[in-house]
């Protein structure tokens, strides 16, 4: 078992880019290796250690790196990028992109995190407490797939856009969402607790529930009438009719 | 500037080089007989010499490329390397930017590469990123297949204003050769119609397909061109076309050449060689297709060969590419140019378990196989639309070894066995094969061969060296290592420049733009040019004044002249 | 006396050539064909004389020399971390080219004028393509005219005249008259009230009427409510029936489509209509871009990095991601750490937030004239006007690249020019 915590040591007003920052760059490291991974700063190349204090105990592999991060990593974006194991644990806010490509492991926020957050994941955990921003588990600029797998909890609400492109995997928001959650669904489940607006555009499989209440509808959806899914009774609609769509869209 | 290249196996097919190690003298830029014993010496060390690469068809440069980029960032992304001290960032795989483009041909020991079309309208753009393509040598082919202009003068029967007209319009496009691609469908794609054959009339300007593609090469012998008209056949990407292709390219027989070559080539036959009627019975008929070609001597083809994985298609056949997108639910852009052609951009997915495309995938090798003479089968893969041009070291290594290509059988669907003569085919290209289709076989068809593609004394100083030694390896079994060393070149030097050396950049001048400026009659370009103002006067969207492409833009020429020649007609 | 014909107008997007110029004595006296907007672009207006200073924000500019000046810029490009490179719309190719080397040279983020404009649009080509054609495509065959969210009149005077309604061209030999015109707006524009058909989308509703008029197309006409946007269904029904008569339908948009709810998903899914009523006749769409040449900075930036703007170079390597790597992304976190604004007005198009946070960082702005971005800069460094002093390329909205002409010499440098002379002055600082 590795813990390694790691603390900003001064305030960082650019963003850092922190993808370094994971159990596999981390794991059976010791203080000073993990001290001279690089990190960028704008267009300093910079090290892990000039921006923040680290502390390891134990040692071991990727598998068994517990990641702690204390204090504001709000300007550290692309933190577990890329993980395939391990735990990282952060409590307070965090930046962009965070647990971008993983695809095993788990990533705990107590605070909010920014925009991308679960970029085209593949596997594992991302768990946040507060809220999430822009594109939540959503993909990269024209590529046709973003979330493929793993799972996404946002105990909060989120922004606009959330698992476009997605193609498998599981997000649920238990707060609001902006609109267009679900864009271009292609095989992903996505669970709203709150409201959202214009759910599922271009949804082709997949499925969506919303547990509050839907602001404006896409006029793409063919009622198919009631279901009950979990002992809750819904709207159900299949869509997007204009793609030939099979995605399913659950409506309280 | 003089260099030495010393104890190289030099594959000279043009000047019967098989091999044998030869001295390559070169100065200021030239290969020499010899030079002091002030020259910089490289010692080859008994490795593989060869002239550097000529491509005669890829897209590297102009509205299309660019519009692939804009639409395809994730393919940008997916190619990416910094700056160096020397080298500018590199971006993207099957669309990369204008640095790539440069920067890879030359690592790959590649030092002239040609834009397979432009339209007029549109040169400026594709002559402002052929400026920024950095080392090689390069040019392109201008678009006249389904240009307003070409096929009034088609229908008038007028081989005089029509010469005049591509001899002009290569001037404002600065131009190299003649490009039709689906002749006439450009203008039937403007209202989203296309022609179906040779012998469709395209309504209005009352002309067929088969009548601007002869009169083209009329024109185009008339003129003394250096290459001949570049054909992409109507119906590309239709069961069944492989008809439309072997009916154009019996239309060589009504045209004599004017030069030592071929006056008809098809690109990119992957393609045009389909049999079958649907996606159903898809297959293949490279087996026709080579046969032609193993029985006569005025047309020449290229591959067009595909490689599996990420590709994008982008080509002035428009209607093709529409449909491409319909049928792949693929993004898709457009780029309709006025009064002159069409294009299309679709990114596509190769895979091998799709039987479609291992079915594409065999017949481009096929071609290669079943062609007798190497000369007459240049070895592209239409970049990007078979695959990207970083990919010829695969192909180079599939043709060479028949143990690579039943590997690669065995991973692709099986309607190879059935649909493809591939899985029976064990001829193996030999490197004097290879260089004549990747070297002097494209300089014959381009009719550069006087100073490209050739290590005999006149050529410029254009030479790759690749780090295996040909009388030690066995092609066949070692294709890995024939691969690796076709991808990174040990040493590229362009014009006496040394400019690749073990795969990296070190040098970065600026190659020399190709085009042709062909004579005609004064009275036949005045005649042609009332045509042409009227045209611009009721038609253009742009000034006459203003769309001719300025000397500015082509800041490194290299000017071939031409004149008007009676030609022959059979 | 000369004068001047087949000029090019250095002011929107669709950068007429037919202008005819007279100068006499270094000075432009006569403009024909020219709109009023053009005309007043190309005759000028009182400019920046020469270079100024102040360290301070608050006090008042320092007359210096393009020395000092250009030099004070490369120090501040050279010590930032973050530095931000923004404008370029109103500049030619051969400036912008100069422009992404310097921003690679200094780690910057380079970005232009669309980000407040037609940058959804290039998000939505990202997505879906783009299905168009030569503004003559649309001249010679166009039967059905669209304009989206876009005022021609006011915006692109000339537009209709010489391209898309009343030009007449091959195809379409009568003109307006061949020609059926449609304006969907949130209001009745002046182009709307020139058309044929008006269609009065609820604002914030683009979205869901294009949602609607592709359920119909493809025949799905039972999912559509009554209602969508505030247009009937039975209006919807005839609209779409009205677009598949065309025999080559166009679709011009603006910022009515770019820039309300939904923004580049707006456009992304008009070019989907597009490309599904290409199934049934021919369809094209276009973006009515606003400067003459950010068309251009789009196309160089795309050849040059494989990008087509918001190019973020901090690591050496273009990053791309527009809602991080755009200029206001970085402003509005108060991540810019020094700026340089070239032939662009930041200071009037951004949002307020932007504008707050230039104010204080240090700031060179590069424009022949004073604007609101000359209230926040540091480094103000006067050039010759682009296009009218000084010849080079520019991309039409539709993409087709023309070479904008020299009409009168210049008495300031270039923008080119200019710009070299910083890079130089960055290498020298760097120890090169």
């Amino acid at each position: 078992m590795q813990t390694v915590t790691i603390r900003p040591m001064k305030e960082i007003k650019i963003s850092v880019e922190g993808e370094n920052i994971s159990p596999d760059k981390f794991g059976g490291k010791t203080e000073k290796e993990i001290q001279s991974l690089v990190a960028w700063m704008g267009n300093q190349k910079t090290t892990i250690g000039d921006l923040f204090s680290v502390k390891v105990e134990g040692s071991g592999p990727a598998a068994d790196t517990k990641i702690v991060l204390e204090g504001d990593f709000s300007r550290v974006k692309r933190i577990g990028e890329g993980m395939t194991a391990g735990l990282i644990l952060i409590n307070g806010n965090v930046d962009m992109h965070l647990g971008a490509k993983m695809s095993g492991g788990k990533i705990s926020v107590k605070g909010n995190v920014d925009s991308w957050a679960g970029r085209e994941m593949k596997g594992g955990e991302l768990i946040i407490e507060g809220n999430a921003a822009y594109y939540l588990g959503a993909g990269y600029r024209g590529e046709s797939c973003g979330m493929r797998g793993g799972k996404i909890t946002v105990m909060g609400n989120a922004l606009d856009f959330v698992g476009e492109h997605m193609c498998g995997g599981e997000i649920i928001v238990n707060g609001n969402t902006g609109i267009l959650p679900g864009l271009s669904n292609n095989g992903g489940k996505i669970v709203i607790g709150g409201n959202t607006s214009r759910p599922g555009s271009e949804m082709s499989k997949g499925t969506i529930i919303v547990n509050g209440k839907v602001e404006e509808m896409i006029p793409v959806f063919k009622l198919e009438g009631d279901e009950a899914v979990d002992a809750v009774t819904y709207k159900k609609y299949t869509g997007d009719v204009v793609v030939g769509g099979k995605g399913i869209l659950y409506v309280k | 500037m003089e260099l030495l290249i010393k104890n190289g196996a030099v594959f000279d097919p043009k000047n019967g080089i098989k091999g044998d190690k030869t001295d390559i003298s070169i100065k200021d830029g030239k290969i020499v007989s010899n030079v002091s014993s002030k020259a910089t010496v490289i010692d080859a060390g008994g490795r593989l010499v060869m002239a550097g690469g000529v491509d005669a068809h890829s897209h590297i440069a102009g509205a299309k490329v660019n519009v692939g980029r804009m639409m395809r960032p994730e393919d940008t992304r997916s190619g990416i390397s910094p700056r160096t001290k020397i080298t500018r960032p590199c971006t993207g795989y099957t669309v990369p930017n204008v640095y790539a483009m440069g920067y890879r041909y030359a690592q790959m020991g590649y030092t002239t590469v040609f834009e397979a079309a432009q339209a007029i309208m549109k040169a400026r753009h594709t002559h402002e990123e052929l400026e920024e393509i950095p080392i090689i040598d390069k040019g392109a082919l201008t678009l006249f297949g389904s240009n307003w202009p070409t096929m009034d003068f088609v229908r008038e029967k007028n081989m005089d204003k029509l010469a005049a007209y591509v001899a002009w319009g290569l001037l404002a496009s600065r131009g190299f050769g003649v490009k039709c691609v689906n002749p006439g469908g450009g203008e039937m794609w403007g209202f989203g119609k296309n022609v179906t054959g040779i012998d469709d009339v395209v309504p209005v300007f009352d002309v067929t397909p088969k009548e601007i593609i002869v009169s083209l090469m009329k024109v185009n012998e008339m003129l003394g061109l250096p290459h001949s008209v570049h054909l992409h056949c109507n119906n590309l990407g239709n069961p069944g076309n492989y008809k439309t292709t072997l009916a154009s390219m019996e239309l060589a027989n009504q045209v004599k050449a004017s030069k030592d070559r071929q006056v008809m080539h098809v690109t990119h036959l992957l393609f045009n060689s389909w049999g079958g009627t649907n996606w159903g019975d898809f297959e293949s008929k490279a087996d026709e297709v080579a046969n032609y070609l193993n029985n006569h001597d005025n047309v020449t083809g290229d591959m067009g060969q595909m490689i599996f994985g990420s590709a994008t298609t982008m080509t002035a056949d428009g209607p093709k590419q529409y449909a491409n997108a319909k049928l792949l639910h693929a993004k898709w852009s457009n780029g309709d140019v006025e009064l002159e052609d069409a294009s299309g951009v679709v990114p596509i997915y190769y895979v091998k378990q799709i039987s479609v495309h291992a079915i594409m995938w065999a017949i481009g090798l096929e071609l290669a196989l079943l062609t007798k003479d190497p000369y007459k089968m240049l070895l592209t893969t239409d970049h990007p639309n078979g695959g990207p041009f970083v990919n010829y070291s695969e192909v180079i290594a599939l043709l060479m070894s028949n143990k690579k290509r039943q590997e690669e059988i065995k991973t692709v669907h099986e309607a190879v066995h059935a649909k493809n003569k591939l899985p029976g085919l064990d001829r193996e290209l030999d490197f004097s094969e290879i260089a004549i289709m990747t070297r002097a076989g494209t300089a014959k068809v381009l009719g550069l061969l006087d100073t490209k593609g050739h290590l005999g004394v006149g050529a410029d100083a254009d030479i790759s060296i690749y780090d295996i030694k040909p009388d030690q390896i066995d092609p066949s079994v070692e294709h890995a290592k024939i691969k690796s060393a076709f991808s990174n070149a040990a040493y590229t030097i362009k014009g006496g420049q040394v400019v690749v050396k073990d795969g990296q950049i070190t040098a970065t001048p600026l190659g020399r733009t190709y085009w042709v400026d062909a004579k005609v009659p004064e009275e036949h370009h005045t005649e042609m040019m009332k045509d042409i103002v009227k045209k611009f006067k009721n038609y253009y969207s742009i000034q006459l004044a203003n769309y001719m492409v300025q000397d500015e833009y082509v800041t490194h020429p290299q000017v071939i002249k031409t004149g008007a020649i009676p030609v022959e007609v059979n | 006396m000369t004068v001047i014909t087949d000029a090019l107008c250095p002011f929107c997007g669709c950068v007429c050539d037919d202008l005819t110029i007279v100068v006499e004595n270094n000075k432009i006296t006569d403009i024909k064909n020219a709109c009023k907007l053009g005309a007043a672009k190309i005759m000028g207006h009182h400019r920046i004389e020469a270079p100024m200073m102040r360290a301070d924000k608050k006090s008042d500019f320092k007359e210096v020399s393009y020395e000092e000046a250009i030099n004070e810029a490369a120090q501040i490009l050279f010590k930032s971390k973050r530095p931000l490179m923004f404008g370029w719309a109103s500049a030619l190719c051969e400036v912008h080219k100069k422009g992404i080397l310097l921003a690679e040279e200094v780690g910057a983020i380079i970005d232009n004028t669309a980000t407040v404009c037609h940058a959804p649009s290039t998000l939505a080509v990202h997505e879906k393509g783009l299905p168009t054609a030569t503004l003559g495509q649309i001249k010679n065959r166009s039967d059905v005219v669209v304009f989206w969210g876009s005022n021609p009149v006011h915006a692109h005077p000339r537009h209709m005249g010489r391209y898309s309604v009343f030009a007449k061209g091959f195809f379409q030999e009568k003109g307006r008259k061949g020609r059926k015109v449609i304006v969907v707006d949130v209001r009745k524009t002046e182009t709307a009230g020139m058309a044929d058909e008006f269609v009065q989308v609820q604002q914030g509703s683009d979205y869901l009427v294009i949602s609607a008029l592709r359920a119909i197309l493809s025949g799905h006409a039972d999912v559509v409510p009554e209602s969508v946007g505030g247009i009937s269904k039975e209006q919807l029904v005839k609209l779409v029936d009205t677009l598949k008569a065309a025999k080559f339908g166009s679709i011009f948009f603006g910022m009515g489509l770019t820039q309300s709810i939904s923004r580049y998903k707006n456009i992304d899914n008009a070019i989907s209509l597009i490309t599904e009523l290409n199934a049934f006749t021919k369809y094209v769409i276009s973006p009515m871009r606003g400067h003459y040449n950010v068309t251009g900075f789009g196309q160089v930036c795309s050849w040059e990095t494989g990008f087509a703007t918001a190019v973020d170079f901090a690591r050496g390597a273009p990053y791309y991601n527009p809602g991080e790597t755009a200029a206001n992304d970085v402003l509005l976190r108060k991540e810019t750490d020094a700026a340089m604004i070239i032939a662009g007005d930041a200071g009037a198009h951004f949002p307020a937030d932007s504008v707050r946070h230039l104010a204080r960082i240090p700031v060179v702005q590069i424009d022949p004239y004073w604007n609101a971005t000359t209230e926040v800069s540091n480094v103000v460094i006067p050039v010759a006007i682009c296009g009218v002093e000084v010849e080079g390329t520019a991309y039409r909205m539709d993409g087709v690249s023309l070479r904008m002409r020299k009409m009168i010499e210049p008495t300031l440098p270039t923008d080119v020019e200019v710009l070299e002379r910083i890079t130089e002055r960055v290498r020298e600082l760097r120890g090169e």
